[in-house]
C-alpha cells in the first residue's frame, strides 16, 4: 500500500540532460566517431593547403602566408562536418522511435533535443582542436593574445551551434539517416570555395563578387581573420564593422533555426 | 493439388542455375533499384544537381588561375574530375540500400526465392553502371554548355564516357565491400575524407607542378589522376595510352580484390540477421 502512495520521484532536468548527453558522447571513442572526426579535420587541412598553397599564394593576399589566410576556412569546414552529422543522429533517433519513447517519460520535452545539440558542440570542439593543431603544423599562429583566441574559438563554436540547430531540424524532418548524411560533402565544398576564405574577393569574376563577399561564410571568415591577426601589417583590426556582420549572421541563423528545430521536433515526436 | 503440382513443374522449368533466367531476373531487379533511385528526389539532387553546381564552382574559383598557368582551358581537367567525384558521391546510395535491405529483411527474402544466386549482386552492378552512365552524361552536358569540346573524334568521346563508369564501378565495389564487413551507417561519413582527399590530390584539381615535390608521385599515380589524365588526352589531346592503362589496371585490381569478399559478405548479409 505504501508503494502506491509513495511520493513520485522529482527528476532533475539537468541530470536527465546529462544522462542523455553521455548516451551520445560515451560511445564515440569506441564506435569510430571520434576517429572519423579527427580524420575529417586532418583531411580538410591537407586538402585545402597542400594543393592550393602554390597556386593561391601571392602578395595580394595581404597576409604573411597562405596558411594564415586559409585557417578560418579550415576550422569552419571541420566544424561544419561535425555539426552536420547532427542531422544524421536526429534522423536516427526519429526512425528508431526513441524520441517517441522519451516523450512518454517524465521529463521536459526538449531535453533530448538539448542533449543532441550538446553532443554536437562536443564534436565541434574536437573538430576545432584538431583543425587548430593542424593549422599550427602548416604555419598558422594567433597574434592577438588570449582574449582574441577565445573569441576566435567562440565564434567558430557558435557557428557550429547554428548549423547544429538547422541540421537537427532537417534530420528530424527527413527521417532518413543515410539521405541526410549525403548532404555532407558537396554543399560544404561549394560554400567553402565560393567564399573569401579561399582567395581574396577581387580574384573572383566580377559579377559574382557581391555574392561571395556577403555570403555568411565570408563574413565569418573576415571576423576570424581579424581575431587571429597576422605578423604582417595589413589585417583588419577587430572592430564592430568587421566582427558585427558575422555575429549578426550567426545570431540571426540561430534565432531562426532554434524555433524551427523545436517545432519540427515537437511535431515529429 | 493441381496448383501445387503446377507450381512444382514450373519451378522445375525455372532452374535456379538457368542462365537465360538469370538475365531476366537481373533486369527485373536492376529496374527495381533504378526506379527506387529515380523516385527519390533527394538522391537525384545529390547525384546530378550538386555535382553540376560543384563544376560551376570550380570554374568560378580556379579556372582563371589554372588556365593562365597551363594555357589550356581548365574545363578539360575539371569536367573529368567532377564526373569521377559525382560517381563516387552517388555510390553512397547503393551502400545505404544494402544496409537498409539487410535490416528490413529484403535480402533474406530474395535469398529464399527460386532465383539465381548471382541475380541480386548482378542487378546491383547493372543498376550502378546505368546510374554512373547517366551521371557522367549529365555532367558532360553541363561541361559542353560551359565550353568543353571533344577534339579527338567520336571514338575518343565514347572512351571518355566509359572511363568514369569503369572507375565508378570499381569504387562502388570498394564501398560495398566496406559496408558488408563494417555495417555502420557511419561509413557514409567516413567516405567523405576519402573522396575529398582523392579529389583534391588529383591532377584534375590543379596541375601536377603545383603540388609540393614530396607529394607529386602520390598525386601522379593515384587512380583518379590516371583517369583524369586519360580523359584529358581523349578530349583535348595529349598522352592517352599510359594513363589509360594505369586507370584500367587500378580499376580492375580494385574490382578483382573486392569480388570474392563481396560474394561472401552478400551471402552472409542475406542469410543472417
Amino acid at each position: 500500500m505504501t508503494a502506491l502512495t509513495a511520493a513520485r520521484p522529482v527528476p532533475s532536468t539537468a541530470q536527465q540532460w546529462w544522462v542523455l548527453t553521455t548516451r551520445l558522447i560515451a560511445p564515440t571513442l569506441r564506435n569510430g566517431e571520434v576517429a572519423v572526426g579527427v580524420a575529417v579535420s586532418v583531411a580538410a587541412t591537407a586538402s585545402f593547403y597542400i594543393p592550393l598553397n602554390r597556386l593561391m599564394n601571392g602578395p595580394d593576399l595581404q597576409m604573411s602566408s597562405y596558411a594564415q589566410y586559409l585557417m578560418p576556412l579550415i576550422t569552419l569546414q571541420a566544424i561544419s562536418f561535425a555539426s552536420i552529422s547532427t542531422a544524421f543522429r536526429a534522423a536516427t533517433d526519429t526512425v528508431q522511435g526513441i524520441n517517441r519513447r522519451f516523450q512518454a517519460l517524465p521529463m521536459a520535452s526538449l531535453t533530448p533535443l538539448a542533449a543532441r545539440i550538446s553532443a554536437s558542440v562536443y564534436r565541434c570542439a574536437i573538430g576545432l582542436t584538431v583543425a587548430l593543431a593542424c593549422g599550427y603544423v602548416i604555419g598558422f599562429r594567433f597574434h592577438r593574445g588570449p582574449f582574441y583566441i577565445v573569441a576566435f574559438c567562440l565564434l567558430v563554436l557558435l557557428t557550429g551551434l547554428a548549423l547544429a540547430f538547422m541540421c537537427d531540424a532537417i534530420g528530424t524532418n527527413s527521417r532518413n539517416p543515410a539521405a541526410t548524411a549525403q548532404w555532407l560533402l558537396l554543399p560544404q565544398l561549394i560554400f567553402g570555395y565560393l567564399s573569401v576564405g579561399i582567395q581574396p574577393v577581387h580574384r573572383f569574376p566580377e559579377w559574382i563578387q557581391p555574392i561571395v563577399r556577403n555570403q555568411p561564410i565570408s563574413q565569418i571568415v573576415y571576423a576570424l581573420h581579424a581575431f587571429a591577426g597576422d605578423s604582417a601589417p595589413g589585417t583588419a583590426p577587430v572592430t564592430w564593422s568587421v566582427v558585427g556582420p558575422a555575429l549578426i549572421w550567426v545570431v540571426g541563423v540561430i534565432a531562426l533555426t532554434l524555433p524551427w528545430a523545436i517545432v519540427v521536433y515537437r511535431r515529429r515526436s | 493439388m493441381v496448383v501445387l503440382v503446377g507450381a512444382a513443374v514450373d519451378a522445375e522449368a525455372h532452374s535456379e542455375n538457368s542462365l537465360p533466367h538469370l538475365l531476366s531476373q537481373t533486369l527485373v531487379l536492376a529496374r527495381r533499384l533504378l526506379i527506387r533511385w529515380v523516385r527519390n528526389p533527394l538522391a537525384i539532387v545529390h547525384a546530378l544537381l550538386l555535382p553540376v553546381a560543384f563544376l560551376l564552382t570550380l570554374k568560378l574559383v580556379f579556372a582563371d588561375s589554372i588556365t593562365s598557368i597551363t594555357g589550356e582551358n581548365a574545363l578539360y581537367r575539371s569536367v573529368p574530375l567532377v564526373a569521377l567525384v559525382a560517381g563516387m558521391a552517388g555510390s553512397s546510395v547503393g551502400v545505404v540500400g544494402i544496409t537498409a535491405e539487410h535490416l528490413d529483411g529484403f535480402l533474406a527474402r530474395l535469398w529464399a526465392l527460386p532465383i539465381h544466386r548471382v541475380a541480386g549482386l548482378l542487378s546491383r552492378l547493372a543498376a550502378e553502371t546505368i546510374r554512373l552512365l547517366g551521371t557522367t552524361l549529365v555532367i558532360l552536358g553541363a561541361g559542353v554548355i560551359l565550353g568543353f569540346r571533344f577534339h579527338r573524334g567520336a571514338a575518343a568521346a565514347l572512351l571518355w564516357v566509359a572511363v568514369p563508369v569503369i572507375f565508378g564501378v570499381a569504387f562502388s565495389a570498394l564501398v560495398t565491400t566496406a559496408i558488408l564487413y563494417w555495417r555502420r551507417a557511419l561509413l557514409v561519413e567516413a567516405m567523405q575524407p576519402v573522396v575529398i582527399l582523392g579529389a583534391t590530390f588529383c591532377t584534375g584539381f590543379v596541375p601536377l607542378e603545383q603540388y609540393p615535390g614530396w607529394v607529386q608521385p602520390l598525386v601522379r599515380d593515384q587512380p583518379m589522376s590516371s583517369a583524369v589524365d586519360a580523359m584529358r588526352g581523349l578530349s583535348v589531346g595529349g598522352p592517352v595510352l599510359w594513363p589509360m592503362i594505369s586507370a584500367l589496371v587500378w580499376s580492375a585490381a580494385i574490382f578483382a580484390a573486392c569480388l570474392w569478399p563481396i560474394m561472401v559478405g552478400y551471402r552472409r548479409a542475406s542469410t543472417s540477421r
